[in-house]
């Protein structure tokens, strides 16, 4: 068991990822969980504790290609007021709006949210059905390396993500959203913001005469990590959202989770609601 | 100025009561400039913790404190065996701060530590190793008070498994107890069974109420010093100080005279702060041993682990009527989940058997009460003290036989409401009493009359969304509450030299506002602005006696008691003036700062310059009263009748909701309250005594919960007990009724509890109004609503316990 | 023994040093280290707003917060806006409308006020409660406190 032995503070991505390098490292970002965390004592602080708020390269929103890029240090707070969000991916502004509080939404970041990896995680639900992907950067060598995965197989369980102990989320991307896109997401809690989400849904896809295509449907607090939903995808694909096929959807939907009973609400609630949200969402995007 | 001008001043009438006072602790506290226990340190001073239990229910074989006291920077590790001295605590003096032997519940106390800081001294309760044999939980009343249920309390035995010899006049933690019931009560007036006879509509329903917590924002703490004499100086919390300095003399074997108390600004209190917790006689061991000062604050997850709660419930009510809406009798039996130890909780059937006997008129009423001891955490007071479960119980009966026989609601309550000059069979006496004007302001600014109909006939159009509007009415005591020896507060007044006044009250400012309501009545009869008054309170070596913030007394009890004080000043300044100006007293009044000629207001001296002719000229004399207010109200006999209260306060509340069918989620859209608060006397302050109160109720009735399993608190924090927060709160329409109590203050009466008590019950009115399905269990979460809309609620039936 | 860091920054409008536990959280630095008990612990969890400060011009729960990421930021407490003309219209509107009683969140719900008149975020009631939504009361109900903020924002009620 290591003792916290250094405080880093880099000012640039080589000296923090070469901090990473030996992997007993603690990485400090809005600090909006880590801190209460380790005050409890929930979470022990490694050998190294590197605060990453001065690397300038994880930093801000930037439209690159037929991508948009959030660094992952961009607070929640930034992403709902830019102009770049608001017009391509409302659905994110609309789940960063019922993010904790105005004081949490001001200091909590993108990539915290991604790497605690919540099942409840607000903002990875949108991001999932918005084909979102994480960069990485690591040196195994001398020289940075970059790759991407889909946030899609990015989670592997509660708090737990494929990012290796060397690796540092430097963004997520997601793709601009093609022509008659939508998308949609439901926080379910009894606080509008301020509140873990007993479940949350997320559908998107290209809706064309009433036809919907392309269909990614993700839901949160269904299992031990966000899921992506394949079955009600399929069930989905192609069809028209008439009230037999959103009936019908909404009962595959109820049946692909599989909850689980704790303090905010049992697995029965949970389904029934994974239910009646999805119905409701897709009455919504059939009335688009 | 010439003299012809000076005599043809006039000061026009002006009053402050009624008026929107701003409260005078405001702007520090605005500032940030107010200093809470927590913001006090003294130097030299330690920190303190404690180290509680690990298990529910189990017998401690053996503590080690070996390594904990060998830790750097620790001064004092102690646990029972330390304080041979140690005294039962409590209501029912039913446990030790630190525990002897045996574990009860997940709070309990085992050892302390004082340590040089917070840290140290968290680290050192991380050394101390406790060896426990784990006993039965028992985390349901219903079984606890089974025939042959394992016994919270049991007799004691020594070493040798025989029974420990008893000293005569030990208390129960001594002692031991039979079975589980730590308290019983028992009361009756008329014939229930006569009663019951004569009605032509019975029902009978279990209700069942949860636990919750006060939530203070400002966490429990103390901070304890002994002087080099042994003098003890505590700042404390508490609502009670002048009790509790004769109780900690008590367990410390000390004279009362030696303990002052100070009380800094606090928190919020709301009922928490009445009894002595372990922890507080745990700080005064620790800083007896270590002879230093020392602090002791919880964190957010001990002020929920260790605090007490609001009392849980399971109630079972039948009630009957004629088919004329005349109500015949009601018979109540609850089983009060007591928790491991006895605090004020036991004792809320003081309260409850009032609401039952006589908020509306029953000619026969019998009430049964059982307080059993569980595993679980131990319920205190808490504003409203069992009205709210009384009243959840009783408004839905209301609507419930008023649908019986077919019956407006409203107009059913109305027949049945008090008046002014009933003395009731529990022998409570409404001397003022604006019950039916309550009922009637509320029902018409809410339209429920209409809206009742109209939300009904809306039931079964489509949409998920249903609107609902219920009511509900309480009854509380309004002029304090004669429970010990006395219920009285004493005042000293005194003026300078620049009529300025210095209103020294026993009354303890909490942020209820007490300092600025008292200011206006001295002022009120002074003639004097609210800026000439200094209050001086809340230490218990200057201020004369009171029996502390409680049962909603304040205003009534403090105010009679200053306004008191503040009718001798007058007299003796008025009978100063009228023989310098050779008049009569009657002939003169004091206005504006000026002594005044009554009839025409004309000034006849500045009051300042009178005070210093007093003073400087005269005889040399000061202007300094005192004044001890006792109301004129009764204990109660053993038989719990009396009019133990010197006025009573009564209010309607109408809740509107729209439920989310599809969810189960209630939004809480709008209260229309109207209270009989005898008279407004600071407009703001009463207010927000009532928003803060219905939204609290909101919270009880929709949010909040203490979710406890098997005695462990599965939701120790903000993020899963849910306050209501700013968005969630519904329109607020809040009226009047002004009853002008004879003797209150000014008319007034109290009002602190009353906002709190309704809004459960009228919740569960509007629930059932909206949707058809009744709710017998708070609160109404979302997925509590959705089941029972879905028919997953089985009704719940339980059967009143009878002693043997 | 536990890492100390030696930090600059700004505190109410002062260059400051300080040195702190590594795994110190902000609001144990302003009350414990720098002695400034305007900030209030309400919960340690970011639930309760009652330690509301503001870093860099945004308002944040100094309990989440790690002390050292005050290094060369800018660190607003209450006692820092004693001189600051929003904030003093905040406390006398708080003062006149009845929106204090025993105080405790009232420090941080003044710093979460000022935050949002100042970033013209409260255009009518609803967006005061939503900015608010972090910080609880228990003693008001909540009336008040909006009514005190759309005084000084100007938003309708």
């Amino acid at each position: 068991m290591s003792e916290l032995k250094h405080y880093f503070a880099p000012t640039n991505l080589d000296q923090a990822v070469e901090c990473l390098k030996d992997g007993d490292v603690t990485i400090l970002a809005g600090g909006t969980d880590l801190t209460p965390q380790s005050q409890a004592g929930r979470v022990k602080i490694k050998q190294t504790l590197m605060n990453i708020r001065h690397v300038s390269e994880l930093a801000g929103i930037t439209l690159e290609g037929d991508e948009i890029r959030i660094g992952a240090l961009t607070t929640i707070t930034e992403i709902m007021n830019n102009a770049l969000v608001k017009q391509h991916l409302p659905v994110l502004v609309e789940a960063c709006d019922q993010f904790a509080s105005d004081q949490i939404r001001n200091a909590a970041t993108i990539g915290g949210n991604i790497c605690n990896a919540s099942p409840a995680g607000d903002t990875l639900i949108p991001l999932l059905v918005l084909d979102a992907s994480v960069e990485l950067a690591s040196m195994p060598e001398a020289e940075l390396y970059r790759h991407s995965m889909p946030l899609s197989t990015f989670f592997i369980g509660p708090g737990k993500t494929r990012r290796s102990l060397c690796e540092l989320v430097t963004c997520v991307r997601i793709p601009l959203p093609p022509e008659n896109h939508v998308a949609r997401f439901h926080k379910l809690g009894t606080r509008p913001a301020l509140d873990i989400s007993k479940i949350s849904i997320g559908i998107a896809g290209t809706l064309k005469e009433g036809i919907l295509s392309n269909v990614r449907v993700a839901f949160g607090a269904v299992a031990p990590t966000p899921v992506r939903a394949p079955r009600t995808e399929k069930a989905l694909e192609g069809q028209r959202l008439d009230e037999a096929t959103i009936a019908k959807v909404a009962n595959v939907a109820k049946d692909e989770v599989k909850p689980i009973d704790d303090v905010r609400a049992s697995a029965w609630y949970r389904k029934e609601m994974i239910h009646n949200i999805t119905r409701r969402l897709l009455s919504h995007v059939a009335q688009t | 100025m010439s003299v012809a001008e000076k005599k043809t001043r006039i000061i026009e009438p002006d009053t402050l009561i009624g008026k929107r006072i701003r409260k005078m602790d405001a702007p520090e506290k605005a500032s940030g400039k107010t200093r809470y226990i927590h913001d006090i340190n003294l130097s030299g001073q330690l920190h303190g913790k404690i180290l509680r239990s690990e298990r529910i229910h189990a017998l401690i074989k053996s503590i080690d404190v070996s390594a904990a006291r060998a830790l750097s920077g620790v001064h004092v590790v102690i646990t029972a065996v330390d304080v041979p001295d140690q005294r039962p605590i409590g209501v029912a003096r039913d446990h030790f701060p630190l525990k002897v032997g045996r574990v009860r519940s997940e709070r309990d106390e085992i050892a302390a530590v004082a340590a040089e800081t917070e840290e140290i001294a968290e680290a050192a309760l991380k050394l101390i190793k406790v060896v426990y044999e784990d006993l039965p939980v028992i985390s349901n009343p219903e079984d606890a008070i089974k025939p042959g249920a394992a016994l919270i309390h049991p007799e004691p035995h020594g070493a040798d498994g025989s029974h420990e010899h008893l000293k005569q006049g030990t208390t129960i933690a001594h002692k031991g107890k039979p079975d589980n019931v730590a308290m019983t009560f028992d009361y009756a007036h008329g014939d229930v069974v006569q009663g019951e006879a004569e009605s032509d509509v019975v029902i009978e329903d279990t209700f069942r109420l949860h636990y919750v917590t006060h939530c203070c924002m400002g966490v429990s703490g103390m901070i304890a010093e002994f002087d080099a004499s042994g003098n003890l100086l505590m700042y404390s919390n508490t609502q009670v100080p002048f009790l509790h300095k004769r109780e900690f003399a008590e367990y410390l074997n000390i004279d009362p005279a030696r303990i002052r108390i100070i009380q800094p600004p606090i928190g919020g209190g709301f009922g928490s702060k009445l009894d002595i917790y372990p922890f507080e006689v745990i700080c005064l061991y620790l800083a007896r041993t270590a002879k230093r000062p020392v602090k002791m604050l919880f964190t957010r997850e001990e002020e929920f682990l260790a605090s007490p709660t609001r009392q849980p419930v399971l109630l079972t009510l039948r009630s009957g009527c004629k088919k004329d809406g005349t109500l015949t009798f009601r018979q109540v039996h609850t089983l009060h989940d007591n928790g491991a130890y006895t605090s004020w909780g036991a004792t809320t059937p003081f309260v409850m058997m009032q609401t039952f006997s006589s908020l509306y008129r029953v000619p026969n009423c019998d009430y049964h009460t059982a307080a059993v001891y569980t595993n679980n955490p131990y319920a205190g007071s808490f504003r409203g003290y069992g009205n709210l479960q009384a009243t959840f119980a009783i408004e839905q009966h209301m609507d419930m036989l008023a649908e019986k026989i077919g019956m407006d609601p409203l107009e059913f309550r109305m027949k049945n409401a008090q008046d002014a000059g009933e003395i009731t069979g529990q022998g409570m006496s409404f001397k003022s009493c604006g019950f039916k004007d309550c009922l009637t302001t509320a029902a018409q600014r809410s339209d429920y009359s209409r809206k009742v109909q109209e939300n009904k006939a809306n039931r079964d159009k489509p949409g998920n969304i249903k609107r609902g509007i219920g009511m509900a009415s309480m009854l509380h005591v309004g002029g304090g509450a004669k429970i010990y020896p006395s219920d009285g507060c004493g005042t000293i007044l005194k003026m300078d030299d620049f009529a300025n006044v210095t209103l020294i009250t026993g009354a303890s400012e909490i942020g209820q506002g007490s300092e600025t309501v008292l200011s206006q009545l001295v002022c009120e009869e002074l003639g004097l602005p609210i800026s000439a008054i200094t209050v001086v309170n809340n230490d218990t070596a200057i201020t004369p006696w009171d029996v502390g913030v409680h049962a909603s007394r304040t205003t009534f009890i403090a105010g009679n008691s200053a306004i008191g004080a503040a009718k001798k000043a007058k007299a003796k300044i008025l009978a100063v003036a009228a023989k310098k100006f050779e008049c009569a007293e009657s002939d003169l009044d004091l206005r504006g700062g000026f002594v005044i000629k009554a009839a025409s207001g004309e000034v006849v001296i500045e009051l300042s310059k009178l005070l210093r002719n007093l003073h400087f000229q005269d005889k040399a004399e000061l202007v300094m009263t005192t004044f001890y207010y006792e109301p004129p109200s009764v204990h109660q006999d053993k038989g719990f009748k009396g009019d133990v209260s010197a006025a009573y306060a009564w209010g309607t509340q109408v809740v509107e909701v729209e439920v989310d069918t599809d969810t189960g989620r209630v939004r809480m859209t709008r209260v229309t309250g109207a209270h009989d608060v005898g008279r407004v006397l600071n407009r703001l302050g009463i207010e927000g005594q009532i928003e803060g109160g219905v939204v609290m109720g909101q919270g009880y009735a929709l949010t909040e919960e203490l979710l406890i399993e098997n005695g462990v608190m599965q939701n120790p924090n903000f993020r899963d007990y849910k306050l209501v927060t700013a968005p969630e709160i519904p329109e607020m329409d809040i009226a009047f009724i002004e009853s002008m109590d004879g003797e209150g203050p000014q008319g007034a009466k109290g009002v602190g509890e009353a906002p709190a008590i309704c809004v459960a019950a009228a919740t569960a009115n509007a629930i059932c109004n909206a949707t058809g399905v009744r709710m017998f269990e708070l609160p109404f979460t979302p997925e509590k609503v959705y089941r029972a809309l879905h028919g997953q609620t089985p009704k719940r039936y339980w059967t009143p316990w009878k002693a043997e | 023994m536990s890492l100390k860091h030696d930090i600059e920054f700004t505190l109410n409008g002062i260059k400051r040093q300080v040195s702190v536990d590594v795994t110190m959280n902000a609001l144990a630095m302003l009350r414990d280290v720098i002695g400034l008990t305007g900030t209030k612990y309400g919960c340690g969890e970011g639930e309760c707003g009652a330690c509301t400060i503001q870093v860099d011009g945004v308002s944040l729960n100094s309990c989440l917060m790690f002390a050292v990421d005050c290094d060369g930021r800018n660190v607003t407490t209450i006692e820092g806006l004693a001189n600051d003309t929003t904030a003093d219209a905040l406390r006398d509107a708080f003062v006149e409308h009845g929106a204090v009683q025993c105080g405790f969140c009232t420090p941080g719900m003044i710093m979460q006020a000022d935050h949002m008149v100042k970033s013209e975020c409260c255009n009518d009631t609803d967006s005061i409660k939503r900015g608010i939504e972090g910080n609880l009361c228990r003693c008001t109900g909540y009336k008040k406190i909006v009514d005190a903020i759309a005084a000084v924002s100007g938003a309708q009620t």
